[in-house]
């Protein structure tokens, strides 16, 4: 028993027992405050009974906790079981293992995804490599051939870089029209996170490539390889070879024990279970860069490699998981967003409340990298009225988010993959939120 | 600004006077280049890339790994170029030459007629007949150069445009090395690199000549047999269908091809950084919502309550289960091809109904578009195991 908590006890337990005399506690207590010069201080009134959380003894605060050998390796709060990868049908080619999960990206809190919650992009499942029996070859336009263990990789100076990665089919069943309302399933094919590897570039200056050697394959050792072609330049440019995600090494579904990280490019590039890079002087156009990996315009011409994730942004908070519907007229709300670009640095988030037709500009806020995740915000106070939220980011290479038309108006629908354009909220009068669009229909 | 070769001598001179290379990063910085998707190139400058801190120090030959054996390389250097190079000419094991009863290299070739046998034993399940698709799985045939045009409007709009493009081997895909490296690597979906290159040829030549692909302005019949040399000659009819060319005489050309077309974002759809009455007609009658909400069909229910979750018992992992979910789920989970599907009790009560004797015979020997033992190597006992499990499962 808390002895100077014993006028609430009090309070507690005739408020339970005589409804009467709670009632009268309640009516005095909202009429005691808004008496008081002090009221102004005060959350804005309603104070009905007292709370059981801080009148009770928790149960938790009474008893011996778990031992610290009870998870040697921690695990979340039971209570966080919703906040969990998804996946759905649509989203897979016939089977769960040439499929998807998407992240969830509206419980996401900074610029960093957990590794449990990365979104996973397998083609014939999630392998699993003994990393004693992983080897990297390193071959073809190079003047030292060669082949690494993980312990020989991992004897290279390292560095350490947050990169969001992002599959370019991220939002791509939205092309012809809003179909999901939910932003997990919406804009959940992306996750970040910070990569710990050796720059390529320190591999590939220490073996030396021949003249040549303009183009690189990446292959996984995974059953489906996924191989693709990546120019050198790139590879010289940022592109990691990496053992270590988030200060662990990376998990089975993110290609342990080695990958590759090509910052800012298709997610498909960043190769998983990584086993072979071979140089030469013409791309290969291997299975899906063929097949799959290209844009489709409506010259029924396609583009033949589409490297680069374009900027992009949504806001993540109100969502539709995460509506305003416990808000009030006059709540002040902070207005949460993410924004990143392939291309660059975020440089600016503007925001609309009127479904793109004026815009004011939101602030960043936090660590702002290149190719990472880029958190904006706006706080605001909602009248209540119904409003249609969207974002628009811009990057430094002078890109900005386009609308869906003036996306649509240059490439059409049916590119499948890329889809970058403004995503639209509406929030109606009670606080829920809906995934719409503002775009022309047009007529066959 | 340096030239690059006075930045060396200078970046030499620096260092022999025990000075960082600090100052020449800085240098270097003020030249603006650019990555090679047109985009922002960030150097490394007073010692740091952007925000993060980089430690400059030059070393030279770490000398780590090993060198590679001419074996290693060929049992991993499978890819294949639309020039033919990688085109297995003969058939291949653990990075050797296979050879024939003559004790000759065994030649790779494939004919139609195989591939048909190879395809209607191993993908018809998956695939569809001719390669027209399974629910889910990729349709292979069908489809022409000249749907690629066609963009389906909006469903939400008036009159929308039902037709969309068919990208299928034939109607779509530029090369045939790409089928055959696609082929090699990856297929059958359950179990891949099992195909010998004979048979991958015979493969390559079936979905070849059901797409309607000539050799020489002649059909592929039956008895056409598909080897390196042939291979080389196809033409896809879609294969001048994808910009910018990256197969040039000098190869960088190709990459500066790529970076013009990522640098001009009005060729993949660009914004504008309007503030102010941006949307010149009603907003209202712009919005396009949601019809059917797709959220509804997900595989787990889109929650955010913090609550303690219901514990199920799952069990120990019966017998069977690993079987049946590493090989035989790729038919029997899709209710799409047409295999009882498990935990589809009306589907198995009507399979058991034939008894249990039967079942099995038929798991072992194959029934329907089911080839014996699910194309796998199973041994019997493994097979009943998983017949066990999935009839258990399904009740």
């Amino acid at each position: 028993m808390k002895n100077s908590k014993a006028l609430q006890n009090d309070v507690k337990s005739n408020s339970v027992e005589v409804t009467s005399r709670r009632d009268f506690f309640r009516k005095t207590a909202i009429y005691s405050a808004s008496a008081l010069s002090a009221a102004s201080i005060l959350s804005p009134v309603s104070v009905k009974a007292d709370e059981a959380a801080i009148i009770n003894e928790v149960p938790w605060g009474i008893k011996l906790g778990d031992p610290v050998d009870k998870n040697l390796y921690g695990i979340p709060s039971p209570y966080e079981h919703n906040n969990i990868r998804r996946t759905h049908d649509l989203f897979s080619s016939g089977d769960a293992y040439a499929s998807v999960s998407m992240c969830p990206i509206h419980e996401s809190e900074g610029i960093i995804t957990p590794n449990g919650l990365f979104f996973t992009r397998d083609h014939g499942g999630t392998a699993h490599v003994d990393p004693n029996e992983w080897r990297l070859m390193i071959h073809g336009k190079v003047k030292k051939e060669i082949v690494l263990t993980l312990e020989d990789l991992k004897r290279y100076p390292s560095e350490s870089r947050i990169y969001f990665i992002e599959c370019p089919a991220n939002g791509s069943p939205e092309w012809r029209g809003p179909q999901f309302n939910s932003l997990q399933f919406m804009k959940g094919l992306m996750s970040a996170a910070s990569w710990t590897g050796v720059m390529l570039k320190t591999i590939l200056d220490d073996l030396g490539l021949e003249k040549d050697a303009v183009w690189m394959l990446a292959e996984g050792s995974d059953n489906a390889s996924n191989p693709r072609s990546i120019p050198v330049e790139k590879a010289l440019d940022d592109v990691m070879v990496v053992w270590g995600q988030n200060g662990e090494a990376l998990r089975p579904e993110q290609g342990y024990p080695v990958r590759l990280i090509v910052p800012g490019w298709e997610g498909n590039l960043n190769t998983k279970w990584l086993r072979r890079l071979e140089f030469s002087d013409k791309p290969w156009h291997s299975k899906e860069e063929t097949s799959k990996y290209t844009m489709l315009q409506k010259s029924g011409k396609a583009i033949r490699y589409f490297w680069v994730n374009e900027v992009n942004s949504v806001i993540t908070s109100p969502c539709p998981e995460k509506p305003w519907t416990h808000l009030k007229k006059g709540d002040i709300v902070e207005i949460e967003g993410l924004a990143w670009s392939g291309h660059g640095t975020i440089k600016g988030v503007d925001i609309s409340f009127d479904g793109g037709d004026n815009w004011i500009e939101a602030k960043l806020k936090g660590l702002v990298l290149p190719k990472s995740w880029t958190r904006f915000s706006y706080v605001y106070r909602w009248d209540g009225k119904p409003l249609l939220l969207a974002s628009r980011s811009y990057d430094d290479f002078g890109n900005i988010q386009p609308t869906i038309d003036q996306e649509t108006s240059a490439i059409g629908v049916e590119s499948v993959y890329h889809r970058n354009a403004i995503v639209t909220w509406e929030i109606t009068s009670k606080g829920e939120c809906n995934n719409v669009q503002i775009r022309k229909h047009k007529k066959a | 600004m340096f030239k690059l070769e006075n930045t060396k001598k200078l970046k030499f001179t620096l260092l022999s006077i025990g000075l960082s290379t600090l100052l020449v990063s800085s240098a270097m910085a003020t030249s603006k280049e650019t990555s090679v998707d047109g985009a922002v190139k960030y150097p490394v400058k007073d010692g740091k890339y952007n925000s993060y801190y980089v430690n400059t120090q030059e070393v030279k030959d770490f000398n780590i790994g090993r060198a590679v054996t001419k074996n290693e390389i060929t049992a991993w250097n499978v890819d294949v170029k639309p020039d033919g190079t990688g085109l297995a000419e003969f058939d291949m094991k653990n990075g050797e030459v296979v050879l024939g009863d003559d004790g000759k290299p065994k030649k790779a070739e494939g004919s139609v007629e195989l591939g048909n046998e190879l395809y209607d034993a191993q993908c018809v399940m998956c695939h569809g007949d001719f390669g027209a698709g399974g629910k889910g799985y990729p349709r292979l045939a069908g489809g022409t150069k000249e749907s690629l045009k066609i963009q389906r409007l909006n469903p939400a709009d008036e009159n929308p445009n039902p037709d969309t493009p068919i990208r299928t081997i034939g109607s779509y895909w530029p090369y045939a090395s790409t089928l055959y490296w696609y082929i090699q690597d990856s297929m059958p979906f359950p179990h891949p690199k099992s195909l010998t290159n004979s048979e991958t040829y015979a493969l390559t030549a079936y979905l070849l000549s059901v797409n309607g692909i000539q050799y020489e302005g002649e059909d592929l019949e039956d008895e056409f047999v598909l080897d390196k040399e042939k291979m080389m000659k196809i033409v896809m009819p879609n294969h001048d269908g994808f910009y910018p060319e990256v197969d040039t005489k000098d190869p960088k050309q190709g990459v500066k091809n790529m970076t013009a077309l990522l640098s001009d974002p009005k060729i993949y759809g660009t914004g504008t950084r309007c503030m102010k009455d941006c949307i010149k007609e009603d907003t209202q009658k712009l919005l396009l919502k949601i019809e059917n909400d797709l959220t509804a069909n997900a595989n787990q229910p889109v929650l955010t309550v913090r609550d303690l979750p219901k514990i199920e018992d799952k069990g120990a992992v019966l017998a069977g289960q690993k079987t049946y979910e590493e090989t035989c789920v790729t038919c029997h989970g899709n209710p799409a091809l047409g295999a009882p599907v498990l935990g589809d009790k009306a589907a198995w009560a009507k399979v058991v109904e034939k008894g249990i004797d039967k079942v099995y015979h038929n798991g072992i020997n194959g029934i329907n578009s089911m080839p014996p033992k699910g194309g796998t190597e199973l041994t019997d006992e493994k097979m009943k195991e998983v017949i066990d499990y999935m009839i258990n499962s399904s009740k």
